[in-house]
């Protein structure tokens, strides 16, 4: 943050922590007053002491997302203002109209789903087969090759990068498929990331946590490997399969260097967003518009999927 | 672990990788530092006569919103005037995007025909080795660079070649708040023009509490570079890097001392504000009043001109100077933007089609057109008698400054500017050890002569690398 905007931002930036202190001293003592009193008091008055913290991180937390919705709704000297704008005179949506159309931000979002919807798609399928075989398969190899798994998730996709790109190159040459997967084409999009080797692990793990004897009970019931894995297994694992799904999704959705060289037919919504925001100090409104519509998505399914993220983070972390 | 930094490192592995198919080719048939005029390849311009019409060539770019319509109009101008040659255009938001998406295809051979790159990736384009220098068709298609601003002719000439076609072009102009010059008793028709008037005139506001400080300066190396060429000095050696491979910077002496000081000296005594590199922090100073000048790039004009139009900051009177500086004799502002490198490795059909594009692009009407839409300054000279450029100019005088500053002072290797392998932004390179001092100077108040030390031993480690690597 440059010296600038802190200068412009300190007297209110000043109260809202003074605010903040006086919130928080003010509840300590009510709960250092209330163990004087004991019992139900003192337990009533830690409870809104937690309740107070957890209030003012999450305002802390919620505050830049807040920001960038009020700023879409000001106009470019409101936003560039001091003292800043909070809240907005009026909600004029035009200008989400604006970056909708004009900003193309339709057709990046488009894009986006697309590709990933193909990469979450295909990082479930990849992800549930190879953790099904390393949870219930006996092959030679197996430990070495599941350490080779594990090991890709420490080589960075930087490191790939190049090669990645030349391995969709080469699949562009191919006869029939390559106009499908050659550079500049959904797939060359998605391809790279069809297969990671933290989905198998995660997906092995829980695998290994369902109870040896629902195999055994499956198998007296003539269930082949195929359908225990998709009617018993999977199932059960649902919640690591919606945190994996999840965590795909996340990392799909906000790649940015690999669509930008592998692609410009189908711009995604990060590259279309920098490109909305480049140069443009007289719509700046537009460009946080446009922000807030290609975070959507993730705010949405972050808040309906919120219990499976939780759980998936803990997933395989107790062998149960 | 942004955006930035992922890309940063791509960029180096890609550095690498270039250099390393560079270095193990063994076409010497084009030099890697340029080579003289006589050894420079032949364009094959018969090669369109020949071919199937009409040629299909790809032209990658790094325009935005109005200078990216503006460009697509020119191309559907250009597309439907002939049969012979078909462009399509292929943008990505920033220069250095494209660079990294160019670095990519030299490795996959997914390549542009022509491919815009701004001014200070000169250098790195030659090493690339996938140029066909612009003199080579010139030379075939009988034309000279003789209408062209000698400046801009100039800055893209390595070894007596010129290796791109100029076709935007900008450099940093004074833009001021006359409201406030007025108030605090100032000419608001006469901006500083020297660092020592910048001075005065800053403690004149600031002594008169008009605003908080007198000038906002971006924390980066822009500014210092134009200084250096105003003061006719040049940043790196072998004449700027222009008779042969720079080897080491230039501007750790008394004049880059005199520069960093005179920097420390202002933000220390509060005369100027420091701001960030990237942002646009440093124009929000003026548009709040806190500071009443600042200096960026003449092709940030257009924009704030339609920002004050539209009613905004009603306070500010905006006025636009020539870039304040050392006034010697021997110097000049440099020349920033862009310019279109023809790709050597396509067919010769598509390199002549890629030429008569960028011949179209740097055209006189054509450059007449561009610029009176975007604010650019025009490459030719005969651009500033067409409409309508003069009318624009006419009517708006602050759009001619950056032209007019690009004509003062002589033509010699200080004024041309440095080519650099590492030239570099974000922290790399040249750059990167400028502004990494200048930040310690300000912030860890290291003294201008140990700041400027400081940046030349780091400048010149970059340099030395990039040179075992490639040269």
């Amino acid at each position: 943050m440059s010296a600038d905007i802190v200068a412009t931002l300190t007297p209110g930036f000043a109260q809202f922590l003074v605010a903040i202190g006086l919130l928080v001293v003010g509840s300590s003592v009510l709960t250092v007053a209330a163990s004087f009193g004991g019992g139900v008091l003192a337990r009533r008055a830690r409870m809104i002491n937690r309740y107070v913290l957890l209030v003012v991180l999450a305002g802390i937390v919620l505050f830049p997302i807040y920001i960038t919705v009020v700023n879409s709704f000001l106009s470019p000297d409101r936003i560039a203002a001091r003292p800043p704008t909070l809240v907005p005179p009026s909600l004029d949506f035009g200008v989400y109209g604006k970056a909708w159309n004009q900003g193309h931000i339709s057709s990046y979002l488009f894009n986006s789903f697309v590709v990933t919807f193909i990469i979450v798609a295909g990082q479930l399928l990849t992800s549930i087969c190879a953790g099904y075989a390393f949870a219930y398969l006996a092959f030679p190899l197996k430990r070495t090759i599941f350490v080779v798994f594990l090991a890709t998730m420490m080589v960075p996709f930087e490191v790939v990068f190049f090669t990645n790109l030349q391995t969709v190159v080469s699949l562009g040459k191919l006869p029939a498929v390559g106009q499908f997967v050659g550079l500049d084409t959904y797939g060359a999009l998605a391809i790279p990331f069809l297969a990671a080797g933290f989905g198998a692990f995660l997906v092995r793990q829980a695998f290994l946590s369902l109870p040896r004897d629902l195999k055994d009970a499956a198998e007296l019931d003539g269930y082949g490997h195929w359908r225990f894995m998709w009617r018993v297994a999977v199932p059960l694992a649902r919640p690591t399969v919606a945190a994996l799904a999840l965590f795909s999704f996340f990392g799909a959705w906000n790649q940015y260097l690999w669509p930008l060289v592998a692609s410009d037919h189908y711009r995604t919504v990060q590259v279309g967003l920098r490109q909305l925001s480049r140069g443009s100090l007289d719509e700046i409104n537009v460009t946080f518009a446009g922000t807030v519509l290609a975070a959507l998505p993730l705010v949405v399914l972050l808040l309906v999927f919120q219990k499976q993220l939780v759980r998936g983070l803990t997933a395989g972390a107790v062998k149960g | 672990m942004g955006v930035m930094r992922r890309s940063i490192i791509v960029s180096a592995l890609l550095a690498l990788v270039v250099a390393a198919c560079g270095g193990g080719s063994s076409d010497k048939s084009q030099p890697a530092d340029g080579g003289s005029n006589s050894e420079l390849p032949t364009c094959p311009l018969d090669a369109l006569a020949t071919a199937a019409k009409p040629v299909q060539i790809t032209y990658w770019h790094a325009m935005t919103r109005v200078n990216e319509e503006q460009l697509k109009k020119l191309t559907d101008k250009f597309n439907a005037s002939q049969s012979d040659v078909h462009v399509t255009i292929s943008g990505v938001p920033s220069y250095t995007d494209n660079l990294t998406r160019f670095r990519a295809g030299l490795g996959t051979g997914n390549l542009p025909d022509l491919m815009q790159s701004e001014e200070t990736s000169l250098q790195t384009m030659l090493d690339s080795r996938a140029i066909l220098p612009a003199q080579s068709c010139l030379t075939a298609d009988h034309a000279t660079t003789d209408d062209f601003v000698k400046r801009i002719a100039a800055y893209y000439t390595v070894k007596g070649a010129l290796w791109a076609m100029p076709f935007n072009d900008s450099n940093p102009i004074l833009y001021y708040d006359k409201a406030l010059f007025q108030r605090a008793g100032l000419d608001p028709d006469k901006p500083p023009a020297t660092l020592d008037e910048v001075k005065a005139a800053a403690q004149q506001i600031v002594q008169k509490r008009i605003a908080d400080s007198g000038i906002a300066l971006k924390t980066d190396t822009v500014a210092f570079e134009h200084w250096l060429a105003k003061s006719g000095h040049t940043i790196v050696d072998n004449d700027n890097g222009r008779t042969a491979r720079a080897t080491k910077v230039t501007f750790d002496d008394a004049t880059g001392e005199q520069l960093f000081a005179w920097i420390k000296d202002m933000t220390t005594s509060k005369l100027a504000l420091s701001t960030a590199a990237g942002g646009v922090d440093h124009f929000l100073a003026v548009a709040n009043g806190r500071a009443a000048m600042t200096i960026d790039s003449s092709a940030a004009l257009g924009t704030i001109d339609s920002v004050l139009g539209s009613g905004q900051f009603k306070a500010v009177k905006l006025g636009v100077g020539p870039m304040p500086g050392p006034d010697s004799p021997d110097g000049g502002v440099l020349v920033g933007g862009a310019a279109n490198f023809i790709v050597n490795k396509s067919s010769p059909a598509e390199q002549a089609a890629a030429y008569e594009f960028a011949k179209y692009l740097a055209e006189p009407q054509v450059q007449a057109d561009w610029a009176a839409a975007t604010g650019y300054v025009p490459v030719r000279r005969s651009s500033t008698k067409l409409a309508p450029l003069t009318t624009v100019w006419a009517q708006k005088p602050g759009y001619k400054v950056a032209y007019d500053q690009l004509l003062e002072g002589p033509e010699n290797p200080a004024t041309a500017g440095p080519v650099i392998g590492p030239y570099g932004a974000k922290g790399q390179g040249v750059r990167g050890a400028i502004v990494d001092a200048l930040t310690r100077m300000l912030t860890e108040n290291l003294a201008p002569a140990d700041a400027i030390k400081d940046a030349a031993t780091k400048a010149n480690a970059a340099i030395a690398d990039y040179n075992s690597r490639v040269g």
